[in-house]
């Protein structure tokens, strides 16, 4: 206890709470570039980070962990494309709203679910660290496979027109993850000779392509809308107060989204893009009204970024307690600790323990200075949208060709940007929504590695199925996807049931 | 008279379930014949997708002539111009990216798309110099900002190399 209250009195030391301030600031414009992520803004101020003391560093490195995870959301509210992969589900609610002229609510859910996320998280990763780390260690490929899979069956709710269509866009997702090296023998498959195309098809570039290129070449090119937005932003401070206490009376809601996003943070690799996913899609099933998800509601954004958010000190539980980072962040976290001298492990929380809690308690100032900026910073975020189309349709198309470039320094990402954008805005028309597409491209290498790996470690148990079926955490995933699956259906039925009562 | 037949061929409602289905069996179909010569690790995935691929384009293509989704392209031939007339003004900008380097190319870009978007008097000095200056500031920041500040490399051309 008095190291917890030494680390956060260590975070308010006046220079050290301004490093963290500067760094939730910059992680929050790292997370709201589309083609710059937590990972590269961390990785880019690691170096600058060694001359400062291990605490002042730490904690300046927490802030821009926790500031991009809420930056990817304004991106994402404001002009339907994610600032990176995590904030993917936050487009399914986000952009609606600023289309009815609500941006600024979308923005302030986002940031004050994210604190909330963040908040249960750091709690967890504060009390229940090593067993939770150890429970970690249970995912093995069979949980993984079945993860990927109940992540798939989000379909079911991303897709109410035509469930079939949902699934059959699932898989050209699926194919389209399958581009590059194989993950597991090797093969280099469907690069069709370019040998940039040997890494895969990179997501924040498909998120580009299908998301925000589609929206610009229909509405504002097409239909010459005059802004990007049908209804002007005009931000009120009373919104920040409606949107939290909103948030507030549906406690439920947030903490089951921060339980998500936390859990699926500490299983290794699992990453945001799926916490999120899973996040919604359990806020739509349990939710006495789902019909109002997809049209632009708080509780959708909500949903995906306090989970999106949690995940971040979530993937710092196995990281700080076994080494095993969860995320690539908090790659980039463990080789800042390994340059400052600390070892993952017992040693971190005793002889580091100073530093250590420092840390953990800059995540969860971080958090609160994320409420701050985000809601406050709504005020001038949300009149970027207000700004003709004609000034800012160009700029938008601009920062997709640079994000595009940014992340590999590869012109062929751009060109895929672009192919993406006219597929997405094809299949729009058809009404194929390429939502879908997009989560068979992120769970398609989970479910592929953990399918190979499991036919490969199944074999030499004797039996496949049962080695992939007969796991308790896996039949729980069976179960739950079998129940993600279904549940439209049967809330289909009760509710014309409902009606014709 | 002609305006009003290109107007109709624009309206035309299109079976979307059809050209969905056949869209995917021919990628299944692609996917399928240039994957054939990989390991069994490097396949088993793939073709597990293949396998539902096929069957959920052959559901969506029986239900093209049972119930059948009617969608339209465009809502006019204005419509259909302006994305037609974008998408160019997009693509050439990405031709010319690795020719004629960040900067220049952006510069022509920004402009371009600009005046493009403009109301009725695109033409006039007024709207040009508008777009000519807001087309430098862009710019101009984002190469100080991605280029200088964060030390993202940005695109070099072809033409400056001086080799």
């Amino acid at each position: 206890m008095d190291a917890i209250l030494h680390g956060l009195l260590t975070v308010f030391i006046p220079t050290n709470f301004l490093f963290l301030f500067l760094g939730v600031f910059m992680g929050i414009v790292f997370g709201s570039l589309p083609g710059l992520t937590a990972t590269m803004g961390l990785a880019l101020l690691v170096p600058f980070t060694f001359t400062m003391s291990p605490a002042a560093g730490l904690i300046m490195l927490a802030g821009i962990y926790v500031g991009a995870m809420y930056g990817d959301a304004i991106p994402a509210v404001l002009i339907n494309t994610p600032g990176t992969p995590a904030a993917i589900a936050t487009t399914f609610d986000g952009f609606p709203l600023t289309q009815k002229g609500m941006a600024q609510h979308g923005l302030v859910a986002a940031a004050f679910a994210s604190s909330c996320g963040s908040l249960v998280a750091n709690g967890v990763l504060i009390t229940a660290a090593p067993p939770l780390a150890a429970f970690s260690l249970k995912f093995g490929p069979p949980e993984y496979f079945w993860l990927g899979v109940f992540g798939l069956t989000i379909i079911a709710s991303l897709s109410s027109g035509s469930m079939v269509k949902g699934f059959l866009a699932g898989t050209v997702g699926l194919i389209l993850s399958a581009v590059g090296m194989a993950p597991i023998g090797g093969d280099v498959r469907l690069t069709f000779g370019f040998p940039e195309l040997q890494a895969g098809i990179e997501l924040i570039v498909a998120l580009i392509g299908f998301f925000c290129l589609p929206e610009i070449l229909s509405s504002v090119i097409g239909k010459r809308r005059a802004a990007y937005s049908d209804k002007p932003v005009t931000p009120k401070l009373a919104v920040i107060g409606e949107v939290i206490v909103s948030l507030i009376k549906k406690p439920v809601l947030m903490l089951r989204s921060s339980a998500i996003g936390t859990i699926i943070g500490f299983a290794p690799g699992a990453g945001g893009n799926i916490a999120s996913m899973v996040s919604y899609n359990e806020a739509v099933r349990w939710d006495p009204n789902p019909e109002e998800y997809g049209k632009g509601t708080i509780k959708g954004v909500a949903a995906s970024e306090a989970a999106n958010s949690a995940m971040a000190p979530g993937s710092l539980i196995p990281l700080l307690t076994l080494g095993i980072p969860g995320s690539p962040p908090a790659a980039v976290i463990l080789g800042a600790l390994m340059l400052h001298g600390m070892r993952p492990g017992v040693e971190l929380f005793t002889s580091y323990a100073e530093v250590t809690y420092a840390f953990i308690m800059a995540l969860l100032v971080a958090a609160f200075l994320v409420t701050f900026i985000g809601s406050f910073g709504s005020y001038v975020f949300a009149q970027i949208i207000n700004i003709p189309s004609r000034f800012l349709a160009p700029g938008i198309i601009f920062m997709t060709v640079l994000g595009s470039f940014a992340i590999r320094n590869n012109i062929l990402d751009v060109w895929i940007m672009f192919v993406f954008g006219i597929v997405g805005f094809i299949s729009n028309k058809l009404k194929f929504h390429p939502a879908p597409i997009v989560l068979g491209l992120i769970l398609g290498p989970f479910v592929e590695e953990g399918l190979v790996k499991s036919m490969l470690a199944g074999q030499a148990s004797g039996s496949i199925i049962s080695y992939m079926v007969l796991r308790p955490i896996s039949m729980v995933l069976i179960a739950m996807s079998l129940l993600s699956v279904f549940w439209p259906f049967y809330a289909d039925w009760k509710a014309k049931r409902k009606k014709s009562q | 008279m002609k305006d009003n037949l290109a107007e109709k061929r624009t309206k035309v409602r299109l079976n979307g379930d059809l050209i969905t289905s056949i869209s995917t069996a021919v990628l299944a179909l692609i996917v399928f014949s240039v994957t054939r010569d990989l390991s069994r690790l490097g396949v088993v995935f793939v073709n597990y997708v293949l396998v539902m691929m096929a069957v959920l384009s052959l559901v969506v293509f029986i239900k093209a002539f049972i119930k059948p989704e009617r969608v339209i392209f465009f809502e006019s031939v204005i419509e259909r111009n302006n994305v037609l007339a974008g998408t160019s003004i997009l693509l050439l900008y990405l031709i010319f990216l690795p020719f004629a380097g960040f900067l220049p190319s952006s510069y022509i870009f920004y402009f371009a798309f600009n005046t493009y978007l403009a109301d009725e008097h695109r033409f006039s000095k007024r709207n040009l110099f508008q777009s000519m200056l807001i087309s430098i500031i862009v710019v101009t920041a984002f190469y100080f900002i991605f280029g200088n500040l964060l030390g993202v490399p940005l695109p070099e051309g072809s033409w400056f190399d001086g080799e």
